[in-house]
């Protein structure tokens, strides 16, 4: 029974970047949605897509060389896409929030972090100076940053890389959005940074029922935090299951591969499982199944060589995009 | 800040003493003194009588003693802003300096704050449109506007500008003939009429090179994370490029002040001599060609507590511009 | 000697990836080209522009009065020329035939023996070779028959000789760029005057960047005490006004090349000082440097063959802008009258000739000698700004 709607629903999203060396397709029919009040982990490993799919729900690809092509992007049954720039930017830091994954660098050094988060309140919300004040320092208190009204007047490079996070998301939250995206949100830090900057997001969330999209390429804080989870690979999406679902029965041999070389307790083997070659170039990406020279299943099919499986439902809630998954072949599919 | 001041005006103290001994080094080891240049050939007097003449003139300027004792003597004068007196003109030294500067230092000002106003404006103008063909052709021309010789663009100016038949503007002077009997309007129109060339021969090298650099520092910041933050904030483009990306870009531009100003002076030296303006470039000029020692003395320690000034207030504005700057770890 | 290693897949050395970089535009490759035709004109001037014939034939003997003339500047930059297209051959041998990682020590060994063959070289040249003056007026002699079978440089003048009917004549077809106020060839002049502004631009440029790293290394290696005193002298350096300076200084001392040369690069090493004292900076706390300290390596090896290299990026970008600078500041002090003394030809000194004693404009003094200025100064910012993109954006690849 679906009595949680889904807040975003992204449709069909083809982005491509257009450079001297050739056209990359960076996401190509990506789609999935998120729930109002859950997690949703999009994940992959570097160059998949994921952030770049997540700067296109917030309309940040830098216009040339990169074109978002086509697809829907609904919030609340509005199409981002087709919005005007100013109503988009009414959306961006107030509806949707996003925190990126370099702390340092994505806080402007030359202002105090007060005047940055502020800066995101009096856009957005009527209030005097005074009265942003006092919220930007509530927002510093609930994000767990000790004193705030003094390290409110501090400047970026006089905070710690955890206290710099936890900045961002005071700045993306202050305005109480619906949703916030955080891409790589806990890779530039320190393991046990990591994990308070994940419960924080967590308490958040919890508070105020808000909807994150987690980007990253690490499964291991996605099987905590996360309902949904759509794996990427090579600009589409390889799998798409409920959390649960996906960590114990993986059907795409990627997904296989990203979990057997997590090593866990109780390993005890000499090696790690690694899945053999690299990631493709996006602008030579191989022919059929993107994943197909790296796939103990499907490295010597021909018909994974040559003709790309559709992601396609498999089960409730589940979606595959592999010839040898469980339940996806029909009848009339081409065999080869 | 203050105690930041106070240490640095402190420190220019030795910067300074090391500069007049190096003029003063430079300017006593050289072959030749003013006295005997000043003497020509003497071939009117008898050798014992120019002898004579020439010991008298020596200890007249104080030349006779030993080079230390030359330099310590020059030294407690110049503190009471004595440099002695022109071997050339017999006048003061300081107040020929005081004649002359004023009029350097408008040139130089003026041309400072139309490099400055122009060249900021353009600089993030040409960094924020989009054209990429656009972009390489302006990058070239001002390069090949910051190549082009003064003196050669002066003499260019002048030999084409102020003759026949165009007779555009005056080739020479900062005020015509008759000037004095002008009243006040027409006759600072008749200045300024005067200084556009020469003005636009002091600026249009400094315009070029600071507008790369705006140009260089703003392409390199509308590429950074924290302007990515800020459009997601829901920034729009003006807020982001000025409060955001230019608020960074100002900082660089700020440290080329410090070099800019001393540069300036030089390029006064060749601007007032091609255009005959009697300002300090040209006395610099004159006293070196005649050994005039109190003059070249006298211009090089101004100057150079000008310049160190200059330095001083660039490093000043560049800490006070950029927070991670702290006074107390200067450089 | 070294073992030459058959070529197995060797990546990228840093100078190929910059040179590939530089190369992908035509644009900088004219001006590079540009470049080597300066090149070209300063080292073939005497054979492009002489007023002695190549070959001629006097009494029925056939002398050859133009190569007898060369005299051992002439000499010198010839071997110049050969030496450094030697280094450019070698250059390209050995990143075929030698390893990586001995290239570089094999490069400084080549450089090393080229240099001292070079300074020995021109040594011997001017010990050995006589200054002649062959003051025959060849023209005249073919002209009034006495001598047949001439064959002329393509600007058949000397940059020396002096015609005084022939003075501040436009552009005609005997002069084609018009004569200055001795009644010199204009065009003669320039293609001479590119041996000073070159020469002048190499050395100076030389001299100030081996100053500036070297003060530079050592300030930034050292930090604290050392530093400081050391800043307020680079300070000193920045606080006088140097064009002044370089004035005072040529004014004071025999007017040379050599001398005006040596100022220049006295003077201007400050830029140089601070790029790699801020390299330093940065290297002083990296690993690799921290390493080598405590290895116990000596100083200077420290110094000079682990940071330095990695250093040396901003100056060689700087040294193209830096001869670009010294071109123009030598051009600037001929313009002045404290250059070269004539009659050694500059441009800038012809430059000067532009506006006549009575103030008539000469249009052919203003612009010719302008342009080459212009031309040469352009070059050399171009290059050097290409060359900075081509080794910066190396960085900016990510995307």
């Amino acid at each position: 029974m679906k009595n949680d709607s889904a807040l975003l629903i992204v449709k069909g999203l083809h982005v491509s970047f257009f450079t001297e060396k050739g056209i990359a397709h960076a996401v190509q029919d990506v789609g999935f949605s998120v729930k109002k009040g859950q997690t949703f982990a999009l994940v992959g490993e570097s160059g998949c897509g994921k952030s770049v799919t997540a700067l296109s729900i917030m309309r940040l690809i830098p216009e040339p060389p990169g074109k978002i092509e086509a697809g829907e992007i609904l919030f609340r049954d509005r199409n981002l896409l087709a919005l005007p720039e100013y109503q988009m930017r009414a959306i961006r830091g107030n509806h949707i929030a996003m925190i990126f994954q370099e702390p340092m660098t994505s806080l402007n050094p030359v202002y105090t972090i007060g005047e940055q988060i502020i800066e995101a309140i009096q856009l957005h919300q009527k209030k005097t100076e005074e009265q942003a004040w006092e919220l930007a320092i509530e927002t510093l208190q609930k994000v767990g940053i000790p004193e705030p009204r003094q390290r409110i007047s501090e400047y970026p490079h006089q905070m710690s890389g955890g206290m710099r996070q936890r900045v961002m998301i005071a700045m993306a939250i202050s305005c109480k959005p619906e949703m916030l995206i955080a891409d790589e949100p806990t890779t530039a830090l320190d393991v046990t940074i990591q994990a308070q900057i994940l419960d924080l997001l967590d308490e958040l969330q919890r508070q105020s029922q808000m909807s994150i999209l987690l980007i990253t390429h690490d499964l291991g804080i996605v099987e905590e935090r996360a309902s949904d989870v759509a794996v990427m690979y090579a600009s589409k999406i390889a799998e798409l299951a409920g959390c649960k679902d996906l960590f114990e029965k993986p059907f795409h041999p990627y997904t296989q591969g990203l979990l057997k070389s997590m090593p866990h307790l109780g390993f005890t083997e000499k090696r790690l499982n690694t899945i053999p070659g690299i990631v493709p170039d996006p602008l030579h990406f191989p022919s059929g199944c993107k994943f197909h020279p790296r796939c103990y299943l499907g490295c010597n099919d021909k018909r994974c060589r040559t003709i790309e499986p559709e992601l396609r439902e498999v089960a409730l809630e589940r979606k595959v995009a592999c010839w040898y998954a469980p339940g996806y072949e029909k009848p009339d599919d081409p065999k080869l | 800040m203050t105690t930041y001041i106070i240490r640095r005006l402190l420190l220019m103290i030795p910067t300074l003493l090391g500069i007049t001994i190096v003029v003063f080094a430079i300017s006593r080891a050289a072959p030749g003194d003013p006295v005997s240049l000043g003497m020509g050939p003497g071939g009117m007097m008898d050798a014992q009588r120019a002898q004579d003449v020439r010991v008298a003139r020596m200890r007249l300027y104080g030349l006779d003693k030993p080079v230390h004792i030359q330099y310590a003597t020059w030294l407690w004068r110049v503190v009471r802003l004595d440099f002695g007196d022109s071997i050339k003109h017999h006048r003061e030294v300081i107040d020929l300096i005081k004649e002359r500067l004023p009029i350097t230092l408008t040139l130089n000002i003026i041309s400072f704050i139309i490099i400055y106003a122009v060249s900021i404006p353009m600089g993030i103008l040409s960094a924020v449109g989009r054209k990429k063909f656009l972009d390489r052709a302006s990058s070239v021309m001002l390069l090949m506007l910051w190549s082009l010789p003064s003196m050669w663009v002066g003499q260019m100016l002048i030999g084409y500008l102020c003759g026949p038949p165009l007779n555009w503007f005056p080739p020479a002077g900062l005020s015509s003939n008759d000037a004095g009997t002008f009243p006040f309007f027409p006759w600072l129109a008749d200045r300024l009429w005067h200084l556009v060339l020469p003005v636009f021969c002091l600026t249009y090298a400094g315009f070029a090179y600071l507008t790369k650099q705006v140009r260089a520092g703003m392409l390199d910041n509308l590429r950074a994370d924290y302007v990515r933050t800020a459009r997601a904030k829901g920034l729009s483009n003006w807020a982001v490029i000025f409060r955001h990306a230019f608020r960074n870009s100002v900082i660089p531009v700020i440290t080329i002040m410090a070099t800019l100003l001393p540069a300036m002076f030089g390029g006064s030296v060749i601007i007032e001599r091609i255009f005959s303006i009697s300002g300090m470039g040209l006395l610099a000029f004159e006293a070196v060609t005649t050994r005039d020692y109190n003059v070249v003395m006298g211009i090089a320690t101004i100057a150079g507590f000008l310049n160190l000034c200059g330095l001083l207030l660039a490093d000043l504005a560049y800490a006070m511009v950029d927070p991670r700057i702290s006074f107390e770890a200067a450089e | 000697m070294d073992k030459p290693v058959q070529q197995k897949h060797w990546g990228v050395s840093y100078g190929e990836m910059v040179w590939r970089e530089f190369a992908k535009s035509r644009f900088t490759l004219c001006w590079l080209g540009f470049i080597v035709f300066l090149f070209f004109l300063a080292i073939f001037a005497p054979f492009l522009a002489n007023d002695k014939p190549f070959v001629i034939r006097i009494e029925g003997q056939l002398r050859l009065p133009l190569f007898r003339d060369l005299n051992a500047t002439d000499f010198s930059i010839f071997l110049a020329a050969i030496i450094g297209l030697i280094q450019l051959l070698l250059i390209g041998r050995n990143r075929k035939r030698i390893d990586p990682s001995i290239r570089s020590g094999v490069l400084w060994r080549q450089i090393f023996i080229n240099v001292f063959i070079l300074i020995t070289g021109i040594m011997l040249l001017y010990s050995f070779i006589p200054r002649r003056l062959d003051a025959t007026d060849y023209k005249s002699m073919v002209a009034s028959g006495k001598a047949t079978g001439a064959i002329f440089a393509p600007v058949p003048y000397g940059f020396g000789r002096t015609d005084l009917k022939v003075r501040e004549q436009p552009p005609n077809s005997q002069h084609w760029l018009g004569t200055d106020d001795v009644g010199s060839d204009v065009l003669c002049r320039i293609i001479h005057g590119s041996r000073i502004s070159l020469s002048v631009g190499f050395v100076a440029v030389g001299i100030s960047s081996i100053i500036g790293i070297f003060i530079g290394s050592i300030l930034g290696y050292s930090g604290g005490k050392a530093d400081f005193l050391g800043m307020r002298l680079v300070e000193i350096m920045m606080a006088v006004p140097v064009f002044f300076l370089i004035l005072t200084i040529i004014a004071y001392y025999p007017r040379s090349l050599f001398n005006i040369m040596l100022i220049i690069g006295l003077t201007t090493w400050t830029e140089d000082a601070r790029f790699v004292r801020a390299e330093f900076f940065k290297l002083r706390r990296q690993d690799f440097v921290q390493a080598a300290i405590s290895l116990g390596l000596p100083l200077r090896s420290i110094l000079f063959r682990h940071m330095l290299p990695n250093a040396i990026a901003p100056v060689l970008v700087n040294a193209s802008f830096g001869i670009a600078g010294a071109i123009f500041i030598e051009a600037a002090l001929s313009f002045l009258g404290f250059g070269v003394a004539p009659p050694t030809p500059s441009w800038g000194q012809i430059l000067s000739l532009g506006v006549s004693t009575t103030g008539r404009f000469l249009w052919w003094l203003t612009v010719f000698p302008g342009l080459a200025i212009f031309f040469t100064v352009l070059a050399y910012n171009l290059v050097g700004e290409a060359l900075r993109d081509a080794i910066d954006p190396r960085l900016r690849e990510a995307l």
